[in-house]
């Protein structure tokens, strides 16, 4: 009889151990803590995926882990500055004639060297909704912007880190109206 | 051996307190979890938990947005900023109109999101991130060059806000924008009042205060104190006391390099 409770105790022990473990495993700290049932997010806002980005190849980020955003804590900057670097951009480019209107944004990073890479391209009309730019535009602009080369990297306990970083180009009838930020 | 039934039973009383212990989830906990480490995956699996547990929660979807607006990812604001309008437009519409206005420079969307506002919430001015919607208006308009509507909202502006509380309590960047809007609207009276303002109420420390009126003394001619004012303006700069904002660059925003040009412009026209 005792023989026979020791073992169903066993079997209760083994039982309640799995479906606490099943609990700890989706409520504590074994994964994060709250999942959305659908769509859920594999990566940060920020992310640009290394095989999907242009120009990466040959670039370095210093810590893969630890990518801060430009404004933070010690701002990653342009080595001339916001005026010198839309004096840069503003000399360089030409409207063509182009009549595109919109946001063509380009997300990059600045490593802990004060180098760009990683870019990817996101281009918007002025309502903010996914567009196509004009081709030779999209060329130009990326162009410009790789020629962007000598960063402030950001500086954080002691150390330069890396830093994702944008430019916005909000364009109407194909002239540059506004870089942000 | 002999005590495990005990032991097992005991283990099974623990765990059973564990299991109970786990709570219903709570959208507005969650939601505190996911303002933090923001744009972060843990961020933002946790905001869109919250819109699943309640599709009402329109802070959640303005959570959602934020990171997109930092990181230059305009569609995804859009989606997110949109849907918290949607849901509560007089918590949100406001907010929008700062976002369109700083972060997007779209002025026009900024000034149909303060208007908008203004109908939703009729005899109140709103101050969306801690501002009159009158003072942003101001600062909109002078963004699209409409100088006369500029200084008709500072000027609403300052009056309440005088009234209400004192002159002492005025934004001293509204002092500033509205010497711009004048100088821009060429009345160099108005403009050397409000650039006073923004002086006095500073102890003449701000580059930009001495930098606009060094412009207004060159015009006059007194190149001397005009350079003095400009050295002022440099050593201001230098210490950090100029108009500056966090994320993105601020409108008309001065720097070192046009100060340090007005010098040089000075220099040659009254000799050191």
């Amino acid at each position: 009889m005792i023989k026979a409770l020791k073992i169903i105790g066993i079997i209760i022990g083994i039982l309640i151990a799995a479906y606490a473990l099943l609990i700890l495993n989706f409520n504590g700290p074994i994964k994060p803590k709250h999942i959305p049932k659908k769509g859920v997010f594999e990566h940060s806002a920020h992310y640009i995926d290394p095989e999907k980005a242009l120009l990466n190849e040959g670039f370095e980020v210093c810590d893969e882990n630890f990518i801060l955003q430009y404004y933070n804590p010690e701002r990653a900057t342009y080595s001339k500055g916001k005026n010198g670097l839309r004096n840069f951009v503003l000399s360089n480019y030409k409207s063509n004639n182009y009549t595109d209107s919109g946001y063509l944004n380009i997300r990059f990073i600045i490593n802990c060297k004060g180098e760009a890479g990683r870019y990817i391209i996101h281009e918007n009309n002025l309502d903010l909704e996914p567009q196509i730019f004009n081709k030779d535009l999209v060329a130009q602009l990326f162009k410009i912007t790789t020629q962007l080369k000598n960063w402030n990297p950001n500086f954080f306990h002691n150390e330069h880190r890396d830093s994702y970083m944008y430019i916005s180009y909000r364009i109407e009838n194909g002239e540059i109206t506004e870089i942000i930020p | 051996m002999e005590k495990s039934p005990k032991s097992f039973l005991s283990l099974l009383f623990l765990l059973l307190i564990i299991s109970c212990s786990d709570k219903k989830e709570d959208p507005l906990v969650i939601l505190e979890y996911g303002k933090n480490y923001q744009g972060s995956t843990r961020s933002l699996n946790a905001l869109k938990k919250v819109t699943e547990l309640d599709g009402t929660n329109s802070e959640a979807y303005r959570e959602l947005s934020i990171p997109y607006l930092k990181r230059g990812l305009p569609h995804l604001w859009k989606k997110h900023m949109d849907k918290s309008i949607e849901l509560n437009a007089k918590e949100w519409q406001g907010y929008r109109g700062y976002n369109y206005l700083w972060f997007y420079r779209d002025y026009k969307k900024a000034i149909a999101d303060f208007n908008a506002l203004d109908t939703i919430t009729p005899n109140f001015i709103d101050a969306p991130q801690g501002h009159s919607v009158d003072y942003w208006r101001g600062i909109a308009y002078l963004g699209l060059k409409d100088y006369k509507n500029s200084i008709h909202y500072f000027d609403k502006y300052i009056e309440k806000e005088t009234k209400d509380t004192g002159e002492d309590w005025v934004e001293m960047t509204a002092f500033l924008y509205e010497g711009i809007a004048h100088y821009e609207n060429k009345n160099d009276t108005l403009a050397l009042r409000s650039i006073n303002k923004l002086l006095k109420y500073s102890n003449n420390n701000y580059a930009d205060g001495n930098y606009y009126k060094a412009l207004f003394l060159e015009k006059k001619g007194n190149y001397k104190d005009a350079l003095e004012l400009t050295n002022l303006a440099i050593e201001n700069y230098k210490e950090g006391y100029y108009n500056y904002r966090p994320y993105v660059e601020t409108l008309r925003q001065i720097y070192m390099e046009d100060l340090l040009l007005l010098k040089e412009r000075l220099s040659k026209k009254q000799p050191i």
